[in-house]
């Protein structure tokens, strides 16, 4: 006795994975309680009459979780094909599901959705801002309204899938996280050179002849010194004691010395 | 020194309200360093300083990100404050964004405290969802939400409220070395972003395309920026994409037709 889920349904369901999804995050269940509630419309519309079956499956879905969000579209679609499919039989199917997809959804998903995207639009964004320009600012709402709607589509895109979801996916995504990834690492290149700004302003008097440092280090390789911190960090980070809030302070410290050079060496 | 008038505090409240809003969902700009601080500088009537404060601090943050509910540095709130005392002291971008960085460290706490007590939250949502309460349960998770968006607003408004005696005792007691040290540091501090970035990617595999990117800027700045680099590395990446799929169906084609030839480089 499985009752069929109104598209109406899957569109309540998809706005509030949309927008408060995540407004319960705990470090207990992270995702999960807000998932429970996201799915609460169609757990209403397939159980509504069973009051026990309802909050089965609602307590499994309140289950931890954690993804990114816009790939957590998917895993709801599929989620909610398999149960109107299967019921409550679907249960340990659809807790597979979740455990199994979540961790390479989110490895997936935080480098497109996150690193990539945020890498290429927002720098974008940020040097027309530097430029005095601010509608450089609508480049990232457009590209923004652009993943709504892909995340929409995504919602149907999981319903359609159901149980295919893992093995079409694995199949289909692996180029394009490739080929993001090109994007990505051409544009990462670029910014070490731009975003990083800092240039010595260390000079030595020799004689007649002032000495600029940096300068010398620019006929070696322009942009070396940027170059070598992004390295240096990058090695950091590889270490196992090393996590980003202690990079910060090292970083701040090096800054400390780097900004006083002249101070340093009394020129 | 100019006060910051109540009609621009709320608005500056309701720009963070807006960025947690979209911080935790969509992501669409507003809970950008780079949006929050060019609306604070419109608000404030400096929309440039707000332009460079926000897109510095952006840059800045760019590899940094929530990465499986990572908490981060609050460049977002500090974004706001950094601007404006940038605007309230007149003593320019330069000096915001020296400010912004120790102002993003504190904050960090505030987003934990946040999520901590959201377990408060999950644990009456399991409750009520054994009695089927869907009210109370809904009203809890947006209770969640609530703490959130007061983890930012808090700050925010205390920062803005006092900002005239933060920012005199800021000048007062710290010294030239100082901000020195954390200017020549807010320069160096997107290496780790970019650092963060580099673990998420490919690095060592792909790493010929971070040496185009960085020779295009390096050298090239005069001729490059970085929109063009990405439509370069766009141009790279369907070269690669067509590549790896033309590879994946010539073996098809061998073992199923045999009167195709495929030809592939």
């Amino acid at each position: 006795m499985s009752r069929q889920l109104s598209k109406k349904t899957l569109q309540k369901v998809c706005w509030r994975n949309m927008f408060p999804f995540q407004w319960s995050w705990n470090y207990e269940t992270m995702q999960g309680s807000g998932y429970g509630w996201v799915v609460w419309p169609a757990m209403k519309e397939l159980y509504g009459d069973d009051p026990e079956k309802m909050k089965e499956m609602l307590r499994a879905e309140s289950g931890y979780f954690n993804t990114t969000p816009a790939m957590s579209h998917l895993i709801v679609g599929a989620d909610l094909a398999l149960q109107e499919e299967l019921g409550t039989e679907s249960k340990d199917m659809v807790m597979a599901m979740k455990s199994g997809l979540m961790g390479p959804f989110a490895g997936v998903g935080d480098t497109i959705f996150l690193a990539i995207y945020r890498a290429v639009f927002f720098s974008i964004a940020s040097y027309f801002a530097l430029d005095g320009v601010p509608f450089g600012l609508l480049i990232p709402i457009i590209t923004g309204l652009f993943i709504i709607f892909t995340r929409y589509k995504f919602t149907f895109l999981g319903y359609s899938q159901g149980k295919k979801l893992a093995s079409e996916f694995a199949d289909r995504i692996a180029p394009i996280t490739e080929c993001a990834s090109i994007l990505g690492l051409t544009v990462v290149g670029g910014l070490v050179a731009s975003v990083v700004t800092y240039s010595l302003d260390l000079e030595f008097v020799v004689g007649e002849a002032t000495l600029s440092v940096q300068s010398y280090l620019d006929t070696m390789m322009p942009k070396l010194i940027p170059l070598v911190i992004v390295l240096f960090s990058y090695w950091l980070l590889g270490k196992k004691k090393m996590n980003s809030t202690k990079l910060i302070f090292v970083l701040l410290a090096l800054g400390m010395v780097l900004g006083n050079l002249s101070r340093i060496f009394g020129v | 020194m100019t006060e910051i008038s109540v009609m621009a505090l709320i608005l500056i409240l309701c720009i963070t309200t807006l960025g947690v809003l979209d911080q935790y969902s969509v992501q669409m700009g507003f809970y950008s360093p780079l949006f929050s601080g060019t609306l604070t500088g419109l608000v404030l009537g400096d929309i440039q300083t707000g332009l460079v404060v926000g897109a510095t601090l952006q840059l800045m943050s760019l590899g940094i990100a929530h990465y499986g509910g990572a908490t981060i540095p609050d460049y977002f709130s500090a974004s706001i404050m950094g601007t404006a005392y940038a605007i309230i002291s007149g003593n320019g971008a330069e000096y915001g964004i020296g400010l912004a960085i120790p102002i993003a460290l504190l904050l960090t706490q505030l987003d934990i405290l946040a999520r901590m007590s959201h377990s408060i939250c999950k644990h009456y949502m399991d409750r009520y969802i054994e009695t089927l309460d869907y009210r109370k349960f809904t009203i809890a998770h947006v209770i969640g939400g609530g703490t959130w968006i007061l983890s930012r607003v808090f700050p925010v408004f205390i920062g803005l409220v006092f900002g005239e005696a933060v920012v005199s005792a800021i000048n007062a007691v710290i010294p030239d070395w100082i901000m020195s040290g954390l200017q020549a540091a807010g320069k160096i501090l997107p290496a780790m972003g970019i650092a963060i970035l580099l673990k998420y990617l490919p690095f060592k595999k792909y790493l010929a395309y971070f040496l185009l990117g960085f020779v295009m800027l390096a050298y090239g700045d005069s001729i490059f920026t970085i929109l063009a680099v990405a439509i370069i590395g766009t141009a790279l990446a369907l070269i690669h994409y067509q590549s790896i799929t033309s590879v994946k169906a010539a073996p098809a084609a061998v073992s199923g037709d045999d009167e195709e030839v495929e030809i592939d480089e």
